[in-house]
Parts: structure tokens; sequence; C-alpha cells
């Protein structure tokens, strides 16, 4: 057991580590804003940046643009960006899971087309899955794809579009046979999101910004040849899409959850200002909180050991994410708790933080359906009966 | 990076695992709960697989804990805990004399000691003791008031702290088999009762319930390990690792096995049944070795600097 990088790892590491260090005045960073502004030319300047040095598209084959290289190359760098304080690419959603659905099941000229583009940040692109009607249920979407000749018209609605304000194109998830069973009746297609007809609207959050949008389709034409997979095989080709962002989301930086040292650092900055009795309330709840956030620190350092022996992450990687949720959220509660009087004004960063902790207990897999998938998948339980098991999607809507 | 156990490490809780599912089980916890029968394994067998001695003869804490795990695991007695910390405090210890260290309060492991440690002005003291219990809530942990009667100074005040951290890594793992066991029972009986035509566990309120506990287990798990690793190779990160891991075993024990009742129902709170059993060693284990209370709030004083 040990902490440290291999000689091969920790040789890789120093070469971004360096490439980075030369090029930090072309990349962005956490909190300046840069991803959020409407101009976003110095985000995909960043983005570009990494990509000339070879660190965009790590784990991607070489012959569509990436570096054939490992998960574990791949956490190095998110690891090394990481403390340079640079964030995600805005190109993330296509890095992590519209490019490998393209390279799984697109066709040549569509890999041809869209994959180097999106790497060097050219475009952008968004994942339009989760509707108004289908969160948890995904497979229950309603938005129509009927085909007209070589092409197929689109009605319907997306939402939770991370970035797709942004975007140039999108995977889009539609049904195509309302007659089969609910997973059957799918198919995926690349939307062109400055197409006549998409609209692109922000969806306001409780903590007051906007991060994600609503995207509406009315009567959107898109050409066969942008089908991803067969006709009716779109749930196959969308697990490709969501076992990408698990591996994405959960296993790339190894410090899953909230790492929370500038909450811990405020904390500490006010617990001076309380009374003893209240300071001995206030270590007794952060020192519960500190001990989960450590706790799943080192279960996300299982699971890049596990990455770095060549194992995929599976659905047990879900207990960190579950846990550090969790604890995230009660940590910034104490932070509020802390503040004294100015905790009853939606002011500072911790209110900020309060109100979009929340979020994070649904986005990606609830909380409860992440608990159904570790029930069922690990510990081996039954699933619970499915009213519309057998019916096909017409009538199970009828339900 | 490799946090994970060894090839070595995984045959050692291999063979642990035959011995002790062989060696001792709940059901010697009841017998001694119910007559005051001798604990199992007991101090002898124990001694004679030499898991007992791992520290004594060049094996790492990491490897003495894997150990724990599974003795944890059968409600075993006497501890691991208590040969792990005594072999740091008197490192050529005669181990099989039934070793016990006091601090204050009950004891672990007292109740059929010979040789008693205790840390007087300053100064570690080896001796003979009397010792006194009362009904036990948790028979296996062999606890005891111990009043010391002839004792000797011996180096090693030195070593007092470190000793109590091995000791609270140590528990820590044996809780983590305790929990471990106690979720998969859990399991299990989710998976064979059945209530209104269906599997109890495929109900989400009962699923949810035991996956609450095996997150708990597996974050466990990782401290364990984690802070197993520091009190062999960085004792600089140990006072923090073995407060976290002493408070989350008491946390995550009691949640898995107050889980373990929920889930059977009736009959998961009767006499008849082994949960309690497993019940008693979370609400024993927490005040052992100081208490999670305590644990936090030194998690806390670590941390907010």
């Amino acid at each position: 057991m040990n902490f440290d990088d291999t000689p091969e790892e920790a040789a890789y590491r120093e070469q971004v580590r360096t490439y980075i260090a030369d090029h930090r005045d072309q990349l962005i960073s956490v909190g300046d804003g840069a991803r959020r502004e409407g101009d976003l030319t110095r985000a995909r300047e960043s983005q570009r940046v990494m990509y000339e040095g070879g660190y965009v598209g790590i784990t991607w084959p070489k012959d569509v643009g990436g570096q054939g290289g490992s998960p574990m190359q791949q956490a190095i760098v998110d690891q090394e960006l990481g403390k340079a304080g640079v964030p995600g690419h805005v190109g993330l959603i296509g890095i992590g899971m519209c490019g490998p659905t393209v390279i799984s099941h697109g066709s040549d000229d569509q890999k041809q087309r869209y994959l180097k583009r999106l790497l060097s940040c050219e475009d952008i692109w968004c994942q339009l899955f989760s509707e108004p009607a289908s969160g948890s249920d995904l497979a229950a979407l309603r938005t129509r794809a009927v085909r007209e000749g070589d092409s197929w018209r689109i009605n319907g609605q997306k939402v939770w579009t991370t970035l797709a304000q942004y975007a140039d194109y999108g995977i889009l998830l539609t049904r195509t046979d309302p007659t089969l069973a609910k997973h059957k009746g799918l198919t995926m297609f690349v939307v062109d999101m400055k197409a006549p007809g998409v609209t692109v609207r922000p969806l306001r959050q409780m903590s007051g910004s906007a991060e994600f949008n609503e995207v509406f389709f009315d009567d959107v034409i898109v050409h066969d040849s942008e089908r991803l997979g067969e006709v009716n095989d779109g749930w196959r080709v969308g697990l490709t899409t969501l076992m990408s962002e698990r591996l994405t989301l959960g296993g790339g930086g190894g410090e899953m959850g909230i790492s929370g040292g500038t909450a811990a650092s405020f904390i500490a900055s006010q617990i001076g200002s309380l009374s003893e009795d209240r300071q001995a309330l206030v270590r007794q709840d952060f020192g519960r909180v500190w001990t989960q956030l450590l706790a799943t620190r080192y279960t996300g350092y299982r699971l890049l050991s596990a990455i770095s022996k060549g194992a995929m992450p599976g659905p047990e990687a879900s207990a960190g994410k579950l846990a550090g949720t969790k604890a995230g959220r009660q940590l910034a509660d104490l932070a509020v708790r802390v503040s004294g009087d100015g905790g009853v004004w939606f002011e500072g960063p911790w209110q900020a933080s309060q109100a979009g902790l929340p979020g994070l207990a649904i986005a990606g897999g609830t909380d409860e359906v992440l608990r159904n998938v570790i029930g069922e998948r690990v510990l081996g339980l039954p699933p619970e009966p499915r009213a519309d098991k057998g019916l096909s999607f017409e009538e199970s809507v009828k339900l | 990076m490799n946090f994970d156990l060894s090839d070595e490490q995984r045959a050692l809780a291999s063979a642990a695992r035959d011995f002790f599912s062989k060696a001792a089980s709940p059901a010697d916890s009841r017998a001694a709960l119910e007559d005051g029968s001798p604990l199992a394994p007991g101090l002898k067998a124990v001694a004679d697989t030499g898991f007992h001695a791992i520290l004594q003869e060049g094996g790492t804490v990491l490897d003495l804990s894997v150990v724990a795990t599974e003795a944890g695991r059968v409600l075993s007695a006497p501890s691991i805990a208590g040969f792990g910390r005594v072999s740091v405090l008197d490192p050529t210890a005669d181990l099989t004399a039934g070793v016990s260290v006091v601090d204050a309060g009950p004891a672990l492991d007292a109740a059929t000691a010979t040789v008693f440690y205790a840390l007087r002005d300053g100064q570690l003291v080896r001796g003979a003791g009397t010792v006194t219990s009362g009904p036990p809530l948790d028979p296996t942990r062999g606890l005891a008031d111990v009043t010391l009667t002839e004792v000797t100074p011996i180096d090693g005040a030195d070593r007092w702290e470190h000793a109590l951290r091995v000791g609270q890594v140590l528990l820590a793992a044996e809780d983590l088999g305790t929990a471990e066991r106690a979720v998969e029972i859990g399991v299990q009986y989710a998976k064979d009762r059945k209530a209104f035509g269906r599997a109890i566990g495929s109900y989400q309120a009962v699923k949810h319930s035991l996956v609450n506990a095996f997150v708990g287990v597996e974050q466990l798990r990782s401290l364990a390990w984690w802070a197993a690793w520091a009190a062999d190779e960085n004792p600089a990160e140990l006072p923090l690792a073995a407060a976290a891991v002493k408070g989350l075993a008491a946390t995550v024990l009691e949640q898995a096995t107050e889980t373990l009742i929920q889930v059977h129902g009736g009959i998961g709170f009767t006499w008849e049944h082994d949960a309690h059993l497993y019940w008693r060693r979370a609400k024993v284990d927490r005040f052992l070795l100081g208490d999670d209370v305590e644990a936090y709030d030194t998690v806390a004083r670590l941390s907010l600097v």
C-alpha cells in the first residue's frame, strides 16, 4: 500500500505539470467567470491549449484525435489542472460523454466531421437526455422523432442541459416508436443546436444562478445521416454515454465530493468568536462532517487505485458520491451557522453553496436512484416491481 | 497510487477468516452472556495461531488490522486491539500471559488478564492487579475495573500515545468486520423474507436503509486502511487518522447493527436472535480507548487550524 505514483505515472505527471506551468497564462482559473460570460473566447482558448499539448481526449483512440492513453493519465491531468486552479474544460460534456458516444456508435463520416473539432473546442457539445416528465425514469422520455424521407422531424422538450446556451451540437435521445416498450423505441441523433426550431432558455435554480437550460424542439429537421446507432437502438447508445459519464464524474480526479478546505478555513476563522459551549458544539458537528469527507477522499483513492490497475469503476463508485454530497451539504450549513447574524442574509459564499448543494444530491442520478443501483447491483437485493413492465410506451403513459 | 491490500495481506485475511470463522461465533458471545462461559476463541487458541504476535514478529499494523477485521466478524475475544497496543508499549511482552492496559474506566480484556499496564505520574508501569466486573453489556470485551497491586516502572512512557492510537486503529478494524458482517446478515434476510408477496429487500425503504449501512462500512474501510497505513508509514498523520477512524467506527457500527435489528422486524429485537450480540459490540466499543465524542472533537481540533 502506498499513495505514490509509479515511475511512469510520476514521469507523466512531471510532464503535465511542466506543460501547465509553461502555459498557465493561457489557461482560465476557478472563479474568474470565463465559463459563465457570454464571451467564451478565453475558455475555448484554455481547452485548445491543453489539446495542443496532447492533454485533451487522453483516453480516446489516436485515429480520432485522442492520445490512446489510460484513465490513470486522465486522472493525473485532472489532478494537476485542479492543483493549478484550472476549472473543468468548457467542452467537458463533449469530451466525457458525447464524444465517446460518437466514437462507439457514429459513422466514419461523423467521426471525421466532429471529433477533432470537439477536442480542440472549435465546437462545444451538450447532452439532451432528461425531460420534464422523465428524470430518474429516463427511458420514459417523450420527445418525438418522426421519419420523413431521408430526414426526421423532431418535437419535444429537454431540460437540465448543461452548456446548451453555448453548444454547437448535442446528442439527442428521442422516441421513434411509441408502440414498443419504453426502452425499445428510442433513437439517438446528433443535432445542430443552431438549426431552425431549436430554442434554448436558461433555467434558474434556487441559488439564483442559471447553470442549466431548457431546450425546446419545434419541427426541427435532422438528416438520417446524423443518427447514432440503429433506429430504435437508442437506449443501448445512451448507456455508452452514461457509462462514460460515470468515468468522467466518478473516477476522474480521485478527490470525490467536496474537498472542503475553504469552508474549514472559514469555520476556523470564526469559531474563536463563539462562546465556549458553542465552540464545543461546532467542533462536534465539524468533526463528524470532516471525518466523512476524509473517508470520501480515501474511498476515492481506492477507486483511483483500481483505475491505476486497469479496472473500470463499477456501481460502488456511487457510494462515495452519496457520502460526499451529504457531508458537503452539512459543511456548507455549518459555515453559514458560524457566520453569526449574517446567517439570515443571502450574502457571502456559503449562502450560495448552501443553496446550490441540494442539487448535487439530484444531478447525475438522485441519491435514491444511486441507492437502488448499489442495493441491486452491489448488494444483490431484488428490484422494486415495475408497474410499466411488459407494456408499450403508449400503454405505459396511460397508467 | 496503490491504496489497496497486497496479495500477501489478502492471503493473511483469508487465513484469518478460516481460523476465526471456525473458532468463534455469536453463539459463544451468547453463552458468555447467559452463563459466563469462557470467551472464544480465547487466549490460548489465538496464541496458537501466532496472529496475536504479528507486530512482535515484524509485521505491520496494517497486517494486524486485516486480522482484526476477520476477528470482528465473529465477535472474537480477546481483542486484537489489546495485543497490538501492548506490543507497541512493551515490544518484548509475553502476550500469552493475558495482558490489559488500564486507562480511566473499565479496561479491555482485563477480566482474564494477569499482567496490567498503566501510566502513573508520567511513568509506564507493569504488574499485577485485582479486577471487579459489573453485569456485562457485551461479555466478549472482558471489561473490568482494575486495582493495580504490585507494579514495576518500565521504559516506554514515550510510546504511550502511539500505542493508544494503534489500539484505536485496531479496535476500529475489528468494528469494521462486525459492521460488515451485520450488513451481510441484514441483506440476506431482506432477500429471504417475504411480505405482501415479495422480498422485503425489494422495498426501497428497506433497501436504502441497508445501502446506507453498506456505504458506511465502505467509508469505514477506507479510513481503517488509511489509519493503519499511517501507523506504519506516516506517524505525522496518525493523530488525525486514528481519531477519525475511532469516531467513524462508533458511528458506522451503531448504524449497521441498528439497521440489522430494524430489517429483521419483530424477530430482530428478541433475545433469541443474534442481532443484539452485534449491537452490544457497538454499544460498548464506542466507549473503549476514548469515546466517539472525544474522537470527533480531536478531528475538529486538528483540522480547524
